[in-house]
């Protein structure tokens, strides 16, 4: 049946199209198919990377394309090494990934592990916590900015509600105290439930026979919970956290539209130092510099991480 | 002392009732063997009693303690599980130093390393004690499992179709071996399988389970000799009891309610027909290596009996068969004369 469909087929291809094909091997067909996507994927990640690598030895300005292009050699990156603004920025990074990592993953465990008690009503709950993660960065950031308006934002309200301390002097955004806080708890709120799905992932993977027998054995709920429930689940963990790392480390939607690094620098994470580099300061070259030891940076870290993540696995 | 006493035990999942109105009476030291079909309730009754599920109605009593609504760890049993249940993250010495991590057991650790290495031996597993629990082979996780029943030295052990997944030679060994460490423990131990050379073999008592009731209960002797219906007498035995209806041959003499006769081979006299008047023909001799089964044709029916090894008889020869003091059964399966067994 199949045979005489191709047949059919075969015989229906006009000769010219047909003769041309035929001449092409099982391993030519692959390499046409995989091709429309490699060139995409050489035009839009590659070749971008490639030329930022070109650019990070030059003085370019992209501002001044007509000014002739000096080779610079590692100029830039002795100077980007060497800048304390930079190096702040990279604090206030690691400031900004480390809290929020902490913060989503006690809270997204604790929360994947009320859910998977399986109460009345979980799957329901289940859906409305997962809402924040669906909203656009933009969106969030557009409304958290709202809610933290001194005057009329529904958050200076409700803190000043519980502790009495006049709403108007609650500025979260505006003080240089408050503002790398308030980029934490709005990450928190909107990814948490992103590591609460990936936590319940893991706790539902541990099969039940595994609490049976450790009941018979005796193991109290707080034993099953350290030798059982928390090593079984940890590589799914590890995993949030190696997401979320990745993710926080190059923040820079979310951060750019609710404080635009501000006030001062207090907020500025290194893609918001970048970004004003590069498309205020026009420093093309330089930014393109600050842009591959980034990417290292990540790439290094996400590398070793992964290899940590696969030791637990293989426990 | 451990005594389990079950009175009226039911459980049901949904529809199905697992087990209905259970009534079973474990002695200190004694192994007792379920035998029964796939969903016979088997499983169901060692969950019972180890407290993995909650009984519908009736009361589970362990030393005279009504322990019907306590949690497993309340009740010091140890229970192996068929699929093994090993805790995948830790090591072979892990898995078997568990329970002997739990409150109220108060161990040095000098004892609990002496203990898991002797058990590690028992079951002979003590070759891969590092090993992870995930890189062992079937038969090894088996006996992991064992061992961590056996560890903690618990009143009762329950044991769900424990050897099912090792090969025929270890088998054999650990059928030897559980038997002997019961005996030296001087355990209650409740095993459930399918296997009647286990039961047969291990039990000082069988239990046999159908539709979640129990059918019978009796030493493994009196299982085989005095089932009391036909559903037991065909749970026993191999080749299986040869189940005829009356007249197929010679029967005279059997009592006249009798409608089933349920023939072993012990319980057949079969010979060569010297002169035309034959019951039966040899259909073929099944050479299993250890036995010999005899096929015999007897009026459209076919028999299956041992036969010795050096059998004179050969396939299309013509025989005589005679009952000697058969099993009988009347109209509805149960066993004439067997009394209220």
């Amino acid at each position: 049946m199949l045979n005489r469909t191709a047949d059919t087929l075969a015989r229906a291809t006009p000769s010219r199209v047909a003769r041309k094909v035929r001449g092409l091997s099982d391993r030519g067909v692959a390499w046409l198919f995989i091709a429309p996507t490699m060139l995409l994927l050489l035009a839009i990640n590659i070749f971008p990377l490639v030329w930022a690598i070109g650019l990070s030895f030059t003085n370019y300005r992209a501002n001044r394309p007509n000014e002739p292009i000096k080779n610079v050699g590692l100029q830039n990156y002795q100077r980007i090494l060497g800048d304390s603004d930079i190096w702040i920025a990279m604090q206030t990074t690691a400031h900004f990934v480390l809290w929020t990592i902490v913060l989503q993953t006690l809270i997204g465990f604790a929360l994947a592990y009320l859910i998977d008690r399986k109460f009345r009503g979980h799957a329901f709950w289940t859906t409305i916590i997962l809402i924040p993660m669906m909203l656009s960065p933009a969106v969030v950031g557009n409304f958290w900015r709202f809610l933290y308006q001194p005057q009329t934002g529904l958050f200076a309200y409700a803190v000043s509600f519980f502790t009495g301390i006049p709403n108007t002097s609650i500025d979260m955004l505006g003080s240089v105290g408050a503002a790398p806080w308030a980029i934490v708890i709005v990450d928190t709120w909107m990814w948490t439930p992103y590591v609460m799905l990936i936590c319940l992932a893991g706790l539902r993977s541990i099969p039940d026979y595994i609490y049976e027998a450790a009941e018979v054995d005796r193991a109290s709920p707080w034993r099953q919970f350290w030798s059982i429930t928390l090593p079984m689940a940890l590589p799914f963990i590890m995993l949030a956290v190696l997401f979320r790392g990745i993710e926080n480390f190059k923040m820079f939607d979310m951060v750019n539209l609710l404080t635009g690094g501000g006030p001062g620098s207090t907020t500025e994470v290194a893609s918001i130092t970048l970004k004003r580099q590069a498309f205020e300061s026009w420093r093309t070259g330089y930014s393109s510099a600050f842009a591959i030891i980034l990417f290292v940076a990540v790439f290094g870290l996400a590398n070793i991480y992964v290899k940590a993540l696969n030791r637990v696995k293989q426990r | 002392m451990a005594e389990i006493i079950l009175s009226s035990v039911s459980k049901r999942f949904g529809d199905s009732e697992a087990v209905r109105g259970l009534d079973l009476t474990i002695a200190h030291g004694e192994f007792v063997v379920l035998l029964g079909p796939t969903g016979a309730g088997k499983t169901t009754t060692l969950r019972l009693i180890a407290g993995l599920e909650r009984a519908d109605s009736g009361t589970i009593r362990i030393d005279g303690a009504d322990v019907t609504a306590l949690p497993p760890s309340a009740r010091d049993t140890a229970f192996v599980f068929q699929q093994y249940s090993l805790y995948p993250h830790l090591s072979v010495y892990e898995n078997l130093a568990f329970p002997l991590k739990a409150p109220g057991q108060n161990l040095s650790k000098a004892e609990i390393d002496l203990r898991v290495r002797a058990t590690a031996k028992l079951v002979r597993i003590d070759h891969k004690l590092e090993s992870r629990a995930t890189r062992l082979s079937g038969g090894e996780m088996q006996r992991v499992a064992i061992g961590r029943a056996l560890v903690r030295q618990p009143s009762i052990y329950l044991m769900d179709e424990p050897l099912s997944s090792l090969d025929a030679k270890l088998r054999a060994d650990m059928r030897l071996e559980l038997k002997r460490i019961q005996r030296e423990l001087d355990a209650t131990l409740l095993y459930v399988t399918h296997d009647q050379i286990e039961a047969m073999t291990m039990a000082d008592r069988i239990g046999i389970l159908k539709d979640g009731e129990l059918v019978q209960i009796g030493t493994p002797r009196e299982i085989y000799t005095a089932p009391r219906n036909i559903h037991v007498a065909g749970r026993l035995g191999q080749p299986s009891i040869n189940l005829l209806p009356r007249g197929l041959i010679p029967d005279a003499g059997l009592p006249d309610a009798a409608r089933t006769v349920g023939a072993r081979t012990e319980h057949l006299h079969i010979e060569q027909a010297s002169n035309g008047s034959a019951d039966g023909t040899v259909d073929w001799i099944e050479h299993l290596g250890d036995q010999t089964h005899l096929h015999v044709i007897a009026g459209g029916r076919k028999l299956i009996t041992l036969a010795p090894p050096d059998t004179a008889l050969s396939s299309g020869d013509r025989v005589t068969i005679r009952y000697r003091d058969p099993l009988c059964f009347d109209g509805n399966g149960d066993r004439l004369g067997g009394g209220a067994q």
